[in-house]
């Protein structure tokens, strides 16, 4: 019964897990909600209808129960009994959801909002593969075909999906699957009754199979390498981080990554790129336009808590008739148009093509490309960017700050005001926003006075290494700390102009980098870049870029927003650039503030255009290390010339101090009596003869701890020392010191121990190969020897202590316990 | 008879005199065991060490030839056993007979009454007889009717036999086994000592002009120096290792008995003072292990089926055994002691 009701639990989990795909179809989480509540339901009626031990079909029976009233308690009619019970209004109600959701699958595209059509078909169709999963499970023993239903939810985002589905959800569902088979695996078992082990003792219920606790060790191991890795390897770290920062998201560049062009994080692959160490050409755009401004891909207009987010582009295709913004004229606005050839090499690799603002007409693109008017970005479901290259036209507006003061605030219940103002509560940046807007009648004047504040006179500076995220909190920290890049520039504006009611958005692109050769312009990851756009009525979006100049090669400033750093206006024509040829931001923007106070004109080190380096300190830092290494193979030397250092000099004198002499002349010092101290020469001989021994380990002589002194001594003088005769009396000598000193009353003194020790060690010198007297002179093996002895010894108590206080503590486990109370 | 006490004999003799007077001893004794000058010294030393002497091997090696020259070569009291099968123990101790003139039982004092008693053939006598001499091996002293009568100092047993699978033997007892302080081989003599005693003993018989070159006297005297041997406490230790490694074998089913550390002790005690030295080395008792321990022992079935002797399994034991970590550091040593009694090291032979 325990096993029966397990396995319905785990059939209803791994149900739950296989449709984790679903996801990928959703824009929220509400439909898994709604299925965890439905196939709860299922699963309590299965559990309900096997205690009364009732046969499958009846089993089926309740399920299905189960269903209807988590359907209907989630999708109520408004007839319901109880609010769970079903009347036939509440059928008809579900006969018209059904009908809706063929409506909302024609008209609608992934990723789809919550809408009750689609959340009821979704709901119902988990439900129906949870009772199938059931029955099949727990009523017929065959959880193998469990895995064809499983299979069926699957293949609804593979079938709405134009690419295939991300393969995390598949491989959470397959989990879900293969648990379904162990546990039906394990009861099997079980049923045979109890299980032992191969001495005879039976498992406990709570007890860990050595295996798993292996595979959880594993796990475990394998999680925290994954995580602390990167974290460890510098290159790696930011990607990481503002992956955590904000939230799902695979960067664009990374050859290979699939997605659709909605779910890329832009923050975290700006962020990426520019920190990367090497640079890389990205592309190569020609175009007719004298000045151009910045070359865009994508936008992220959908600002959440967490930061703003990339919304999933859609549109029309790019082979059809484009809006063309020059039918749309207005005073003050100037539109001309120009044509650009974009070359992308192969290092940049996503679903999103760079085109300037407002395109109006693409050759050589393919069907597969789509433009979203409204972000007015070209992206594709199946194909990238790699390699590819492509012409088009655009329209170039330039707008004058007069026009812009015309425009006049948008209707509050504007669909796209409504949308685009959407701003988390942060009261900081509230108040902020409303003292800097505080006497602005015009929208560009509000605009303006935010923009301006992110001035250097505000005490703003440019720096690569901040918070990459884009959220309140991280705003927050940009507004205190007053640094950062142009991702929290872009996103600050952004947010706070949309605090002011202005519609405001992140734009991500390239700047006109610092490589130009006459009209063309190669761009490489550094020039990645990110600005704001704001919504002018009648106007449309107007890029303002608040980056500070100073930290972005090839950035371009415009009439309407001006270099806020300059000291005057610049000349009104767009695009023209403060700072043509910057440094390279990577040695550039850390330093930027420290010109300054270093008293160093930024525009001399700016203008020479030979970025400013330290002197390498590599060498100095190999060295270092070259150094440290000799110093760490040179320990073993140094500590057996210590020891031998030691071992030569005599023992400390046994001194004895005598009463002073009354028939002494002297003026009564105390008389010392230097005498030969047994001890002492005990202690001598025993050093002399460790020495002995040490150096026979060092020469890779034969030492055995069997051996008397005597048959060593005569085992040296017979085999090794054979050739020297002095050789053989020294060794010899220092053996009957050594038994005089061992075994006899008294030790021998006077002998000359350290001379018949060199004369031994110089004899084995002698013999040894040349490998061996080197080992033994740099990496002496007795040193070695008894460093790893003294290793594993201690690697050996702990392992004992280790156990020890393991099996303490185990009496202290929960599972100890819980498996006592069961009595078994 | 009054004999001294040991505190009487004294201590330690003079360097040269213990050296003079055991040289002679081994000097004669050679006269008719030519090349086997190990083996003399070791009887001599079995002597020294108070223990008695199994001399075991086949038939025409000169074992009784050792034992009589040993008794000869000491001007002390001599008595020999031929053991045949028909031997009586009252033959061995003695016996008391009914004396006519005084209507008394008096009692004739068996052979073991002297001081070197040698007892040839001993394991032809039945384990009746061979038990006579338990109590007075060990005890020295004779029980009959009961009345104990003590013996001389020195007492020493030497006796030969033949190896047990040789034709009418019995094998001794155990306890008459442990009682016998060493069991030596003669071994055959090489080709060059045997040529020499060809030569020798062609013509007259060398033992019969044997003249004594010691008394008991000097006997007893080299005894108490013997005594002063100083043994360190790592050589005890060691002794006691080597014991305890007879009993943990797993190849031997009876080990040692204390008894027999006791022997082995006295044993390396007198072969150190006949080696000059007043100190026993743990090379004394390796020496000894073979000689001392072997004969007491039984291997176990497994073993006597793989034909291992007793002699090969002590062998073995002994060139395992490592020395005990026996320092005594000084206490003005403050150096590291180096890698002796630690684990040991086999360097890697290309």
């Amino acid at each position: 019964m325990i096993a029966h009701r397990n396995l319905g639990l785990v059939s209803a989990a791994a149900t739950l897990l296989a449709a984790a795909p679903l996801s990928a179809i959703f824009e929220r989480w509400t439909w898994l909600v709604q299925a965890v509540i439905a196939v709860a339901a299922v699963a309590a009626a299965a559990a309900l209808a096997r205690l009364g031990r009732t046969p499958t079909w009846a089993q089926i029976l309740a399920m299905v129960g189960g269903l209807i009233l988590a359907l209907t308690w989630l999708f109520p009619s408004g007839d319901e009994l109880l609010a769970v019970l079903p009347t036939p209004a509440t059928f008809g109600h579900f006969a018209e959801l059904i009908i809706g959701s063929g409506e909302d699958m024609r008209s609608r595209s992934v990723p789809v909002p919550d809408t009750d059509p689609l959340l009821f078909v979704t709901v119902l169709g988990v439900g129906a593969v949870a009772v199938l999963v059931d029955v099949l499970c727990v009523g017929l023993r065959r959880p193998a075909l469990a895995g064809l239903p499983m299979l069926a939810i699957y293949s609804v985002p593979v079938a709405v999906h134009v690419e295939s589905v991300p393969p995390v959800p598949f491989a959470i569902g397959a989990a879900g699957f293969l648990w379904l088979l162990v546990t039906d695996n394990v009861d099997r078992v079980r049923r045979f009754g109890r299980r032992f082990t191969g001495d005879g003792r039976d498992v406990d219920v709570w007890e860990a199979s050595p295996l798993s606790a292996a595979g959880r060790r594993l796990a475990v191991v394998g999680l925290a390498l994954a995580v602390l890795v990167p974290l460890a390897v510098p290159g790696m770290t930011a990607g990481l981080m503002s992956t955590l920062n904000s939230g799902a998201g695979a960067g664009f560049g990374g050859p290979g990554l699939g997605g659709s062009p909605g779910r890329v994080d832009l923050f975290a692959a700006l962020s990426g790129r520019l920190n990367q160490s090497e640079v890389t050409d990205l592309l190569k755009v020609t175009t007719t336009e004298k000045e151009p401004f910045y070359l865009r891909f994508g936008v992220a207009d959908d600002l959440r808590a967490d930061g703003f987010r990339v919304r999933g582009p859609s549109g029309q295709r790019v082979t059809g008739d484009l809006p063309d913004p020059a039918r749309r004229t207005l005073p003050g606005i100037e539109r001309t148009r120009h044509r650009a050839t974009v070359e992308v090499s192969r290092d940049l690799d996503m679903r999103l093509l760079p085109v300037y603002a407002e395109p109006v007409g693409f050759a050589e693109l393919g069907n597969s490309w789509h433009y979203d008017p409204n972000l007015q970005v070209v992206f594709s479901n199946r194909e990238n960017s790699r390699g590819r290259t492509y012409s088009f036209d655009y329209v170039r507006s330039v707008y004058t700050p007069q026009a812009l003061r015309g425009a006049q605030p948008l209707p509050a219940d504007l669909p796209l005001r409504a949308q685009q103002t959407v701003t988390p509560d942060v009261p900081e940046v509230a108040e902020l926003v409303a003292e800097l807007i505080r006497g602005k009648r015009t929208e560009y004047d509000k605009v303006r006075a935010i923009y301006d504040y992110f001035s250097e006179d505000n005490g703003f500076t440019y720096q690569l290494n901040t918070e990459q995220g884009t959220s309140g909190q991280q705003i927050l920290d940009f507004l205190e700390n007053k640094a950062g890049f142009c991702q929290q520039y872009a996103a600050a504006l952004a947010w706070m102009v949309r605090n002011a009611g202005i519609p405001a958005r992140v734009a991500f692109g390239f700047t006109n980098g610092n490589r130009r050769t006459g009209d063309t312009f190669t761009l490489t990851n550094r020039n990645l870049h990110a600005w704001t756009e704001v919504y002018f009525d009648q106007v449309g979006w107007v890029p303002f870029d608040a980056t500070p100049t100073y930290g972005v090669p090839g950035s371009a400033r415009s009439a309407w927003a001006p270099n806020t750093d300059a000291p005057e206006e610049s000349t009104p024509q767009p695009g023209a650039a403060d700072t043509p040829d910057e440094s390279d931001p990577s040695a550039g923007p850390d330093r930027g503030p420290n010109r300054f106070e270093e008293g160093v004109d930024p525009g001399a080190i700016a203008g020479d255009g030979t970025p400013v380096r330290s002197t390498p300190v590599w060498p100095w830092f190999a060295a270092l290390g070259v150094l440290a290494v000799l110093a760490l193979l040179a320990v073993p030397a140094l500590r057996r010339l210590a020891l031998r250092r030691r071992r030569g000099r005599p023992a400390p004198t046994f001194r004895t101090v005598d009463a002073p002499d009354p028939d002494s002349t002297d003026t009564g010092q105390p008389v010392v009596v230097v005498g030969v101290d047994p001890d002492r020469a005990r202690a001598d001989a025993h050093a002399a003869w460790d020495e002995l021994i040490d150096t026979l380990v060092d020469y890779r002589v034969r030492v055995d701890r069997t051996e008397t002194p005597r048959s060593t001594a005569e085992r040296l003088a017979g085999e090794p020392l054979r050739a020297d005769a002095a050789a053989g009396t020294a060794v010899r000598l220092l053996c009957r010191a050594e038994e005089r000193a061992r075994y006899a009353r008294d030790p021998l003194t006077g002998e000359p121990l350290p001379a018949a020790l060199r004369t031994v060690r110089d004899a084995l010198a002698g013999q040894a190969d040349r490998r061996t007297r080197l080992m033994a002179t740099v990496l002496p093996p007795s040193v070695l020897h008894r460093w790893r002895t003294a290793v594993a010894d201690t690697s050996a108590r702990l392992v004992a202590s280790g156990g020890r206080l393991r099996y303490r503590l185990l009496r202290f486990s929960p599972r100890r316990l819980i498996a006592n109370r069961t009595g078994r | 008879m009054t004999q001294q006490t040991w505190d009487e004999v004294g201590g330690l003799l003079p360097h040269d005199e213990f050296r003079a007077a055991s040289d002679a001893i081994v000097a004669n004794i050679e006269q008719v065991i030519e090349g086997k000058t190990a083996t003399v010294r070791l009887a001599l030393a079995v002597l020294l060490a108070e223990g008695h002497l199994l001399i075991e091997d086949v038939p025409g090696v000169g074992k009784t030839k050792l034992a009589k020259a040993l008794a000869r070569s000491i001007d002390c009291s001599v008595r020999r056993i031929q053991f045949t099968p028909d031997l009586l123990p009252s033959d061995v101790t003695g016996v008391s007979v009914y004396n006519q003139e005084t209507h008394d039982f008096e009692f004739r004092p068996g052979a073991v009454f002297a001081n070197l008693v040698v007892g040839d053939e001993i394991n032809r006598a039945s384990p009746k007889t061979q038990s006579a001499l338990l109590e007075c091996m060990e005890e020295r002293q004779v029980t009959v009717d009961g009345v104990t009568y003590q013996l001389q100092t020195p007492f020493m047993v030497i006796a030969t036999q033949n190896p047990i699978e040789m034709e009418g033997t019995y094998p001794l007892p155990e306890a008459q086994r442990d009682r016998f302080t060493a069991r030596i081989a003669m071994g055959y003599p090489d080709p060059i000592a045997e040529l020499a005693m060809l030569d020798g003993h062609g013509a007259v018989d060398p033992l019969a002009a044997l003249q004594p070159v010691s008394d008991a006297e000097t006997v007893r005297r080299l005894i108490g120096h013997v005594r002063q041997v100083h043994v360190a406490d790592a050589v005890k230790e060691y002794a006691v290792d080597l014991v305890t490694a007879t009993r943990e074998s797993p190849d031997l089913r009876l080990g040692a008995s204390p008894r027999c550390t006791l022997q082995m002790l006295r044993t390396a005690r007198a072969v150190a003072a006949l080696d000059g030295r007043d100190y026993v080395l743990p090379d004394d008792l390796q020496v000894l292990a073979v000689p001392v321990l072997a004969h007491r022992l039984i291997p176990t079935a497994d073993a006597q089926l793989a034909r291992r002797t007793t002699d090969a399994i002590i062998a073995d034991l002994v060139h395992r055994l490592p020395l005990p970590h026996d320092r005594k550091r000084s206490p003005y040593d403050n150096r590291p002691s180096g890698g002796n009694g630690r684990a040991a090291f086999e360097p890697r032979r290309p």
